[in-house]
């Protein structure tokens, strides 16, 4: 069996089990519905007559701009922190779940190898939150410009639409260190406990204003979470190092899967 | 040559000795049957020899190969059931049956048809398409027995294959253990039955605190007697080598 021809079948059981799995179904409805749905709802509330006191003032930068344009800064930011979590919840499910459960020790002495198995499930995940990305973009895009054609507003909003995907990109990458964390946790819940330390770690980053070269907090902070300030501060190389953690992660998740003992 | 080899292994988990210096070997053509008391170390040393457990000393072989890294083509004609079988419960058993065809590198046009024959040796007829989830712990049983022998391995590791079959599943696998095994290939099961052991097995190694403590003939009605008086006689070779340390040390 040639490298090529194991990747090829590991590729396609992952798809399967993704397909089956009730994380990757739930959290795709998640994604592509609600963030959507936040992004316009938020926008119209923000704009909305009887919105006052500290919700107005938290929805202040939405209430004033191009309609579409708003839409998809809401998108962009929602996403990148969405797709980190979903993607998170996918990796502790699809790694943690098979050194849980223990068929794990099962994959060994198989003519597909451990580390092709490990490969195949990043990229799946990769494949699963991209494809996810585009969609929940999509949709956005779709419901903007009805919002857009009833109030008779254009929608010319498509450089924001590359920072949307751009941002939900980034945010799902930086699940995958959290393979690494399933690995070597073994454990499903104790990688939702380090993706959730990992979610709060950041809030103190940015808090202490550190978040630019964090590369947790780097596509939220680009996508205008942090406001406009915080988002100029954000170049290549910062959006680069937010880049580089899926490889690293895939690299390292690969290495400890093709290492693995005592299963 | 021999298909499956622990040489002179031990493992310790913590201060608790699981193997003590196990050197264990079966042929081509052979089933050995690997029997003892619970915490005797029978999984311990089936998940050394499926590469599992890296041991604190000594070696394992499958087909002449380290099992923690076995080459593509060795692994193709190896197959193993320790603790959990390869099963995941969101696919239906012809699912899991394909999954572990492709992962034991049968291409893919040829596993819907291994699939379907696996399906048909193992008696999973009715439950082709129910998920694995809702299989009955028999019948995942069988599946997970019928994943890890469906590419007809030359090399085979059963752990308590029939801890929880009903006596038709005994039989189905007692046959398939026999026919591979006539087939040439070296099969190597733990179990707690005797009887079972008796019927399946050419050679029976008694494993005990982590030590071969002698070989039983499969043969004859008396089984149980003769395994209960190799391991009390261990123990007492035990206690008496303990003693004569401590006078020794004294």
């Amino acid at each position: 069996m040639t490298p090529a021809a194991a990747l090829r079948a590991a590729l396609a059981i992952e798809a399967l089990k993704l397909r089956r799995s009730a994380v990757a179904r739930i959290a795709s409805v998640l994604l592509v519905v609600l963030v959507p749905l936040a992004s316009v709802g938020m926008v119209a509330l923000a704009r909305s007559p009887q919105a006052g006191g500290p919700t107005a003032a938290k929805l202040a930068d939405y209430a004033t701009g191009d309609l579409a344009t708003t839409h998809l800064m809401v998108c962009a930011q929602v996403l990148s922190v969405a797709a980190l979590a979903a993607g998170g919840f996918f990796v502790a499910w699809s790694f943690g779940r098979e050194l849980e459960s223990g068929t794990a020790g099962a994959l060994f002495g198989l003519a597909v190898p451990r580390s092709t198995i490990a490969l195949a499930k990043c990229l799946v995940t990769l494949a699963w939150i991209a494809g996810c990305v585009v969609l929940t973009v999509a949709v956005t895009v779709a419901a903007s410009a009805v919002v857009a054609a009833v109030s008779g507003a254009p929608f010319a909003a498509w450089a924001d639409v590359r920072t949307a995907v751009v941002a939900g990109l980034l945010g799902g990458g930086l699940a995958l260190p959290f393979a690494w964390v399933a690995t070597v946790t073994r454990s499903q819940l104790g990688t939702v406990g380090g993706l959730v330390g990992v979610v709060a770690l950041t809030q103190m980053v940015v808090l202490l204003g550190g978040g630019s070269w964090f590369p947790y907090a780097a596509p939220s902070l680009w996508a205008g979470m942090g406001g406009a300030d915080a988002a100029a501060a954000i170049g290549l190389p910062n959006l680069l190092l937010a880049a580089a953690g899926a490889p690293l992660a895939i690299a390292a998740v690969v290495d400890a899967w093709r290492r693995l003992t005592n299963v | 040559m021999t298909a499956l080899v622990l040489d002179d292994v031990s493992h310790n988990f913590g201060s608790r000795v699981a193997l003590d210096h196990l050197t264990l070997t079966v042929r081509p053509g052979r089933v050995t049957a690997l029997i003892g008391l619970n915490g005797a170390g029978k999984t311990t040393a089936l998940r050394a020899l499926t590469g599992r457990l890296r041991p604190t000393r000594g070696t394992a072989r499958i087909l002449g190969h380290n099992p923690a890294d076995l080459p593509g083509d060795v692994a193709a004609r190896f197959g193993h059931v320790v603790e959990s079988p390869l099963v995941y419960p969101e696919l239906t058993v012809t699912e899991n049956l394909c999954c572990a065809a492709r992962l034991h590198g049968q291409p893919g046009r040829a596993t819907a048809r291994g699939a379907s024959a696996a399906v048909g040796r193992m008696g999973l007829g009715p439950w082709r398409h129910a998920l694995a989830r809702t299989l009955s712990m028999g019948n995942r049983q069988r599946l997970g027995i019928a994943c890890a022998t469906l590419h007809r391995p030359t090399a085979l590791i059963l752990d308590e294959p029939t801890s929880a079959l009903d006596p038709q599943g005994v039989v189905l696998v007692r046959e398939l253990v026999r026919e591979l095994a006539d087939d040439g290939a070296a099969v190597l099961v733990s179990s707690h039955h005797l009887d079972e052991v008796a019927r399946i097995a050419d050679e029976i190694v008694v494993l005990h605190a982590g030590r071969d403590v002698g070989r039983l003939e499969p043969g004859g009605t008396d089984l149980e007697q003769r395994f209960f008086a190799m391991v009390l006689a261990a123990d007492s070779n035990s206690a008496k080598t303990r003693t004569a340390d401590m006078e020794y040390r004294a």
